[in-house]
């Protein structure tokens, strides 16, 4: 539970001097507050004349009050920032195969709800806790000893037991707010099974049960903050009996505004066990770990782009078949080559093994004689543009998707690779051209049409080597004979290497290869 | 309004316990004043203390009641509302995006918890409270119980004053979220695609400028209920100090002085509350203003049997069917007609944006034709109800949307009745079994989002399963092998031809493989029958 906050702890180090400007602030507030209280007290009640002393701490309690609320939120609203974009970055470097049996909708819960969570971390507990630090030894010189320890009562031992008693709550809640999202996005997501197979009833009755969970998590953590609460509000009584038992008026003001400032602690302390939870949530899924990582002493970048695999061997996982068994195979530098074979034969697991997706368990591949396990992702990728099966359009428009592939492209680049994949005519048609919105998945396009625009963007790009896995899939004929014709000649001088089940005719090829029990076979052309 | 209405009236319980909570309060002063001067220790400290157990008591029991006010609204609203979505159906998907739909469901039903909670009983007492208290020291001090109502006043004020523009500020906050929201999913399911592309940097430092926009928009927003809660302060302050000064120049007995000095945080309190509430009722509106934006639910159409019977079969007849999905775009549907009778195959070819799938969505009541009528069985289709439609069609798209669980539990959706036999009969029927068998769980297997797991292929074969469990009259096929390669394809339509036998099946394609699947062909271009 610490380890895992204290990780958070550590996410927030680049907001530094905001967050302990927030603390230092929120000292002054709680500083002007207690003299306030005491000032004022003894004012009242002809002990003390001094109403200019007075009036100066009055406006500087309120005008500090405002500058602590502003300074702290705007100090940890930034760190939030920070965790979410870590959060994304952690998720990304360990994806380059996808999301496998992560579901967005988990991970959106935990980039929204449980870093949200987070917040009450710094803004409900730290803070206080460093004010509760300052007006301890006050407190114990202006009270005396049993308020002193009435104090720490509330303000350290309190908050500690909460944590205790609301920790599970508190871990059932972060579960059941990400499992009524989940739930939730996946009936709205399926939209149209769920009509065509009308299941609203089935959907709505499970959105309702997780919410049902979700309410009984919140209202057993309510309980438990609540009873926290009216606890701490007994212990300021009784610190208020305890001061007026010793008859001094300065500790029965101090008493007041002490307890004022630290009242909320043990109800922060219930909400621990929930920050934590969402701390773990957070991590779990940031430290998924890459499944390639990269060298720790890279390469220098290779010199040309020759494909060589020697030896190959390579499954997905244990418990499946092998893909490769020996795959040899020399792809030269600008070559241009058909990769052929049933589905199943392991055209995508090699785009995935040059990608290094995957890593193969016997044998290596080398990019312009470098050996690519000591070359760099990223490096590697720049040279390769990859058109998979899975190729995903953004809920963006046209010229968004596009410049992914290439963003310093111009708008006759972006016509340019429209044009070669056969939908320039069809982008052009639309009012807004380049500008469409393509809708969630690419929903306001067609399956073909969607094809052809995640087409265009590999071709866009500029790496020397395009490995396009059955381009035409989705295309009707006279589209597939005219592309490949165009593919004949916009990728003069790259390496193409075209994944495919069978040829046209029309493409212009150096070598054939046939892809068949885990080795790759030259095929006559 | 009506839901505030009922708001109301769950929180008179509330009001009264809160009032009950002030006059304690106020018995509390009075014990701490007497003792402050001296007065007999022991009894008053007894009536100190058991008022204190009280009050914690009577918190404790209003919180919880507050959390169950808030409960059983975010219940009632989430239901109305998902249901509303769910009958409005796949239209929305058009014009927005899941996500955000989602963060209606979710984030704006638990942003009205504020309203029920805490806004509606802070905003019945903001009134109540103070006064109570006031009356108080009125009795005792009528010159302080002026100040005291002055300062009070002058709170609504700043807070009216400090709330201009923050409807819209909370607006804005709310939309930043959803950005944020939906760029995050989006960019997560493809998230492959991007580091692929080497864009995952980009993506990050365009992901930190939507997260820095909330921030921003956050932070107008919070900044409102400082700026009312510092005006709340300035009051309090003022008052304070007003009333101590006047005391200090001797205007009263000194158990008076602090009787009514230690009143003036319960005066400010209940305003307090309302202040922080405040917040509440801003987020309260903005999120209610996005359901708006939800369509109601339908009017229940009065129910209109379909002739159903097998031996009968399913006619589907369109009559020059008019439809466009936007003013921006060219017509879908240009004075469409076609029929298909019982247990033809009906195959509609032509380019792809052609309007095959317009066809398709408006047969599976996804969709309204313009003009002109769609008829099944001679009923027209606009008559009859979603749920009736789905009962007797069966339906594979592009590309199957997979649910979290297993193979089996996929195939199961189609009929969450079926047995476990059924479910193995169709699995077999639609060789989802060939490729099942292979892998270590069977069909017990899990499946990942977008069918993480399985290839393009097999996750149409589980579609195709849900289709054989379904075993309904009438098949509609939109591009179902649009993202397979062409064996796949071969070996998807074969099993999709067993399936379409003695049913009615209209199956929209560009592919060339589908001149094979035999039966009827239309050829649609630009939108109507060529």
């Amino acid at each position: 539970m610490i380890a895992d906050l204290l990780r958070i702890l550590g996410l927030w180090r680049g907001r530094v001097l905001w967050l302990t400007a927030g603390v230092l602030v929120s000292l002054a507030a709680v500083a002007s507050a207690v003299g306030l209280m005491a000032y004022g007290g003894l004012a009242a009640t002809g002990l003390l004349g001094l109403p200019p002393i007075l009036r100066a701490l009055g406006a500087g309690r309120v005008l500090l009050r405002y500058t602590e609320r502003m300074v702290t939120h705007a100090a940890m609203f930034r760190a939030q920032s920070d965790v979410r974009v870590w959060f994304f970055r952690r998720l990304a470097s360990g994806s380059a195969g996808g999301l496998g049996f992560r579901r967005a909708g988990d991970l959106l819960a935990r980039l929204v709800g449980d870093v949200q969570v987070l917040d009450g971390l710094y803004l409900r507990i730290l803070v206080p806790l460093a004010g509760a630090v300052l007006l301890l030894p006050i407190v114990v010189w202006g009270s005396g000893p049993i308020v002193g320890a009435l104090f720490v009562l509330a303000a350290f031992v309190m908050p500690w037991f909460a944590a205790r008693a609301a920790r599970q709550a508190g871990d059932s809640l972060a579960k059941t707010a990400g499992g009524l999202r989940v739930a939730a996005l996946d009936a709205l997501t399926g939209l149209r099974e769920v009509r065509a197979f009308a299941a609203e009833g089935r959907m709505l009755a499970l959105v309702q049960a997780r919410e049902a969970a979700l309410l009984a998590a919140q209202h057993a953590l309510a309980g438990r903050v609540a009873l926290a609460g009216a606890l701490a509000f007994l212990c300021g009584q009784a610190a208020l009996l305890g001061a007026l038992w010793q008859g001094e008026f300065l500790a029965v003001f101090l008493v007041v505004a002490g307890f004022e400032a630290i009242g909320g602690l043990p109800r922060a302390g219930a909400l621990i066990g929930h920050a934590a939870a969402a701390a773990r949530r957070v991590l779990e899924a940031a430290d998924t770990p890459d499944p390639v990582p990269d060298p720790v002493d890279a390469a220098p970048p290779p010199a040309g782009t020759r494909l060589r695999f020697e030896g190959v061997c390579f499954r997905w996982s244990p418990d499946r078949p092998d893909v490769f068994d020996g795959l040899t195979l020399d792809i030269p530098q600008g070559a241009r080559i058909a990769l052929l074979g049933p589905s199943g034969a392991g055209k995508s697991s090699l785009a995935a093994l040059v990608l290094k997706v995957a890593v193969p368990q016997a044998g290596r591949i080398t990019l312009g004689d470098t050996d690519i396990a000591t070359i760099p992702a990223a490096s590697l990728r720049a040279r390769i543009a990859w058109l998979s099966q899975a190729t995903h359009l953004f809920d963006d428009t046209i010229r968004a998707n596009l410049l992914l592939a290439r963003p310093e492209a111009t708008d006759t680049d972006l016509w340019a690779a429209l044009e070669a994949a056969r939908i320039a005519e069809i982008v052009r048609a639309l009012p807004d051209g380049l500008d469409t919105w393509v809708g969630e998945g690419g929903t306001r396009f067609s399956g073909g049409q969607g094809r052809r625009l995640a087409l265009a963007r590999t071709l866009l790009s500029s790496a020397p080597i395009l490995i396009l896995d059955e381009p035409c899939a989705g295309l009707d004929a006279e589209t597939e004979r005219a592309f490949l014709t165009v593919l004949n000649n916009v990728a003069e001088g790259r390496t193409v290497v075209l994944i495919a089940h069978r040829l046209v005719g029309v493409e212009r090829l150096d070598r054939i290869f046939r892809l068949s029990r885990g080795k790759a076979v030259a095929a006559a052309g | 309004m009506a839901e505030q209405r009922l708001g109301l009236l769950a929180v008179r319980p509330i009001l009264a316990m809160n009032l009950l909570a002030t006059l304690l309060a106020i018995g509390q002063v009075y014990a701490v004043s007497m003792l402050l001067v001296g007065r007999d220790f022991g009894s008053f400290a007894g009536l100190f203390a058991t008022l204190a157990l009280s009050r914690a008591a009577l918190s404790y029991a209003i919180e919880m009641r507050a959390f169950g006010i808030g409960a059983s609204a975010r219940r009632r609203l989430r239901t109305d509302l998902l249901g509303r979505l769910l009958a409005a159906g796949p239209a929305m998907l058009r014009t927005r995006h899941s996500v955000e739909l989602t963060a209606v469901v979710v984030d704006r039903v638990e942003a009205l918890d504020g309203l029920f909670a805490r806004y509606i009983p802070a905003a019945v007492f903001a009134l109540g409270g103070p006064v109570v208290v006031l009356a108080a020291v009125m009795a005792f001090d009528p010159w302080s119980a002026a100040v005291l109502l002055g300062c009070g006043l002058l709170v609504p004020i700043a807070m009216a004053v400090a709330g201009i523009g923050a409807a819209a500020a909370t607006r804005r906050q709310f939309l930043a979220m959803e950005r944020l929201q939906a760029r995050f999913v989006d960019r997560i399911r493809g998230i492959a695609t991007i580091v692929l592309l080497g864009r995952a940097e980009d993506e990050a430092t365009r992901m930190a400028a939507a997260a820095d926009e909330l921030r921003v928009r956050t932070m107008r927003v919070v900044r409102v209920a400082f700026l009312s809660s510092a005006a709340l302060d300035l009051a309090a302050a003022l008052a304070l100090i007003s009333i101590a000064v006047h005391f200090s120049m001797g205007g009263a007995a000194l158990p008076v002085a602090l009787f009514v000095l230690l009143l003036v945080p319960e005066f400010f309190a209940p305003i307090r509350a309302f202040s922080a509430a405040y917040q509440d009722r801003l987020h309260a509106t903005a999120a209610a203003e996005a359901m708006v934006d939800v369509p109601p639910l339908p009017a229940p159409l009065p129910p209109r049997e379909i002739r159903t019977v097998a031996a009968q079969g399913i006619t589907v007849v369109f009559e020059d069917v008019r439809f466009t999905w936007d003013r921006a775009r060219p017509t879908a549907l240009n004075g469409l007609s076609f029929r298909a009778a019982p247990g033809e195959i009906l195959v509609l070819a032509g380019p792809s944006g052609a309007g095959k799938s317009t066809i398709i969505e408006m047969l599976l009541g996804f969709i309204r034709p313009d003009s002109g009528r769609v008829t099944i069985n001679g009923a027209d289709i606009a008559d009859v109800v979603p749920q009736a439609l789905s009962r007797f069609t069966a339906w594979i798209g592009q590309r199957p949307v997979l649910f979290a669980g297993t193979i089996r539990d996929n195939i199961r959706f189609a009929r969450p009745e079926a047995t476990d036999a059924e479910v193995a009969a169709a699995a077999a029927s639609a060789r989802v079994t060939d490729f099942a068998d292979a892998l270590p769980q069977g069909l017990d297997t899990p499946v990942g989002e977008g069918g993480f797991g399985l290839s393009g292929g097999e996750a149409q074969r589980v579609a195709i399963a849900r289709a054989y469990l379904k075993d309904a009259p009438l098949l509609l096929l939109d591009e179902p092998t649009a993202h397979l390669d062409p064996a796949t394809e071969a070996e998807v339509l074969e099993s999709l031809q067993r399936l379409a036998i003695g049913r009615t099946a209209i199956l929209a394609s560009h592919s060339a493989a589908a001149h094979t699947f035999g039966g009827r062909r239309l050829n649609i271009r630009e939108g109507r029958a060529a």
